[in-house]
């Protein structure tokens, strides 16, 4: 499977001379799947620019995390939600509010928007996602909820032998430390065990974090413990703070590199999420990556 | 993916079960984190002082190993059937429960204390366990040995 980057930020559109290169759009990630299907990763504002690309008559299917502005902001602007060829939809966490439409509506109507959902002239449909794992365009998906403010979901994609696992916003050290904590009480740990890719929140630094306990996110230490604890093999940090110019994310990237690398683990396998940027997610083969800080993990079978 | 789903499904357990035992951990008040069927997944340090034990010695335990250890024991000190206490009102009722009975240290010491469970259910509306907290009662029966 292939992913583009649309939009790496968090919170809010952080745009400016000084985000260039990381970006300013918020959390949108394109999965092209070998069967030529689109599967689209959240609707932050780095959508409204994908749509702009898509071929005619598009069937696509977005899913959708969680439903704070920084994910869903986009899709108003998303411009096949105006093309009567289209074919949209659109899964997300269940909640006892209401329907995900419902909840979506809530930003597609006024006064928030000139339009509602119901005179958009694309087929619109919404989804919980379900329990079980699901079938969209050759490839396995699986939501799984996971820690953060509101109900929230991590994804897995799985196709052939290849794993992608997508949690934008994570807080899984919240009042636990994570290299001594046992698999099953890891949030995430179930949809991100031995993924060939993991792109997970890193919103702040371990100095920063402390101010920010209980807001759903993660510092950079507990990114590299939870990528050690599930045996990911690849890591893409994500979700960067809005007040992070692409300077200080260069520091906090090399940073990063260096405690994989301490660890054993290759620097390379471990990047900062680019908008713009593209990459061909392969199953990678071996032991994983990287190397657990704490005790071990209970012995599990590499897959 | 079979495969992988025995290993993971195995793993980790529900999130709210999860941010429970977190919220457990933080507190002073001592605690139990059960699962549907009773199990003993979790307690924290202020039960672990009370019994005299901490979780890390004595591990998960199943419903009939943990009341035998623990009690709870009524008062003329005969044990309470599992099926009669808080925690399997809330677990079979899904509501809130109390009750007021003794506890057994692994020491022999019994303390007497008053106990609420709260039923856990996920966003999924499935109920994934529930949760104890007790408080040593203040009109006596508190160290008895």
């Amino acid at each position: 499977m292939k992913v583009k980057i649309w939009g790496a930020r968090g919170s809010v559109p952080a745009p400016g001379p000084q985000m260039n290169r990381y970006g300013g759009n918020t959390s949108c990630v394109q999965v092209s799947l070998a069967s030529g299907e689109e599967v689209i990763l959240d609707a932050g504002t780095g959508i409204r620019t994908l749509g702009l690309g898509l071929a005619p008559r598009p069937t696509i299917s977005i899913l959708l995390t969680h439903l704070h502005l920084d994910h869903i902001q986009g899709l108003m602007f998303f411009s096949p939600c105006f093309r009567s060829d289209a074919e949209i939809t659109i899964w997300g966490p269940a909640s006892p509010e209401g329907s995900l439409e419902e909840r979506v509506a809530r930003y597609i109507s006024a006064p928030l928007s000139p339009v509602d959902i119901r005179e958009l002239p694309c087929s619109i449909s919404f989804a919980d996602t379900p329990a079980t794992e699901w079938e969209l365009g050759g490839a396995t998906i699986r939501a799984e909820a996971v820690n953060h403010r509101g109900p929230t979901l991590g994804f897995r994609i799985t196709e052939g032998d290849t794993s992608l696992c997508y949690i934008p916003d994570h807080e899984p050290g919240l009042g636990t430390p994570l290299a001594d904590l046992e698999p099953e009480w890891i949030s995430g740990f179930n949809v991100a065990y031995d993924a060939d890719l993991l792109i997970h929140d890193c919103q702040y630094t371990d100095v920063e974090y402390p101010d920010h306990i209980g807001w759903g996110h993660t510092a950079v230490g507990d990114v590299i413990d939870f990528a050690s604890r599930v045996g990911a093999r690849r890591l893409m940090l994500f979700h960067h703070d809005p007040l992070h110019p692409d300077d200080f994310l260069d520091a906090l990237h090399a940073d990063a590199q260096g405690r994989w690398g301490t660890r054993g683990g290759d620097p390379g396998a471990l990047v900062a999420a680019m908008e713009g940027g593209e990459l061909v997610v392969e199953p990678a083969t071996g032991e994983a990556i990287l190397m657990p800080a704490g005790p071990a993990p209970g012995p599990g079978p590499r897959l | 993916m079979e495969e992988w789903l025995a290993v993971s499904d195995r793993a980790q357990k529900p999130l709210e079960l999860i941010l429970a035992r977190n919220l457990l951990t933080s507190l002073s008040t001592p605690a139990f984190l059960v699962d549907s069927d009773g199990r003993l997944l979790f307690y924290n340090e202020a039960a672990g002082a009370m019994l005299g034990r901490s979780f890390e010695e004595t591990g998960q335990m199943d419903a009939g190993e943990w009341t035998s250890v623990f009690g709870p024991l009524g008062d003329a000190r005969d044990p309470i059937p599992v099926e009669e206490l808080p925690l399997t009102a809330a677990l079979r009722d899904g509501r809130p429960a109390h009750g007021r009975f003794c506890i057994r240290s692994v020491d022999g010491r019994e303390h007497t204390i008053e106990a609420s469970a709260f039923p856990l259910i996920g966003s999924d509306s499935a109920e994934s366990g529930a949760m104890i907290l007790w408080w040593p009662r203040a009109d006596g029966g508190e160290g008895r040995g």
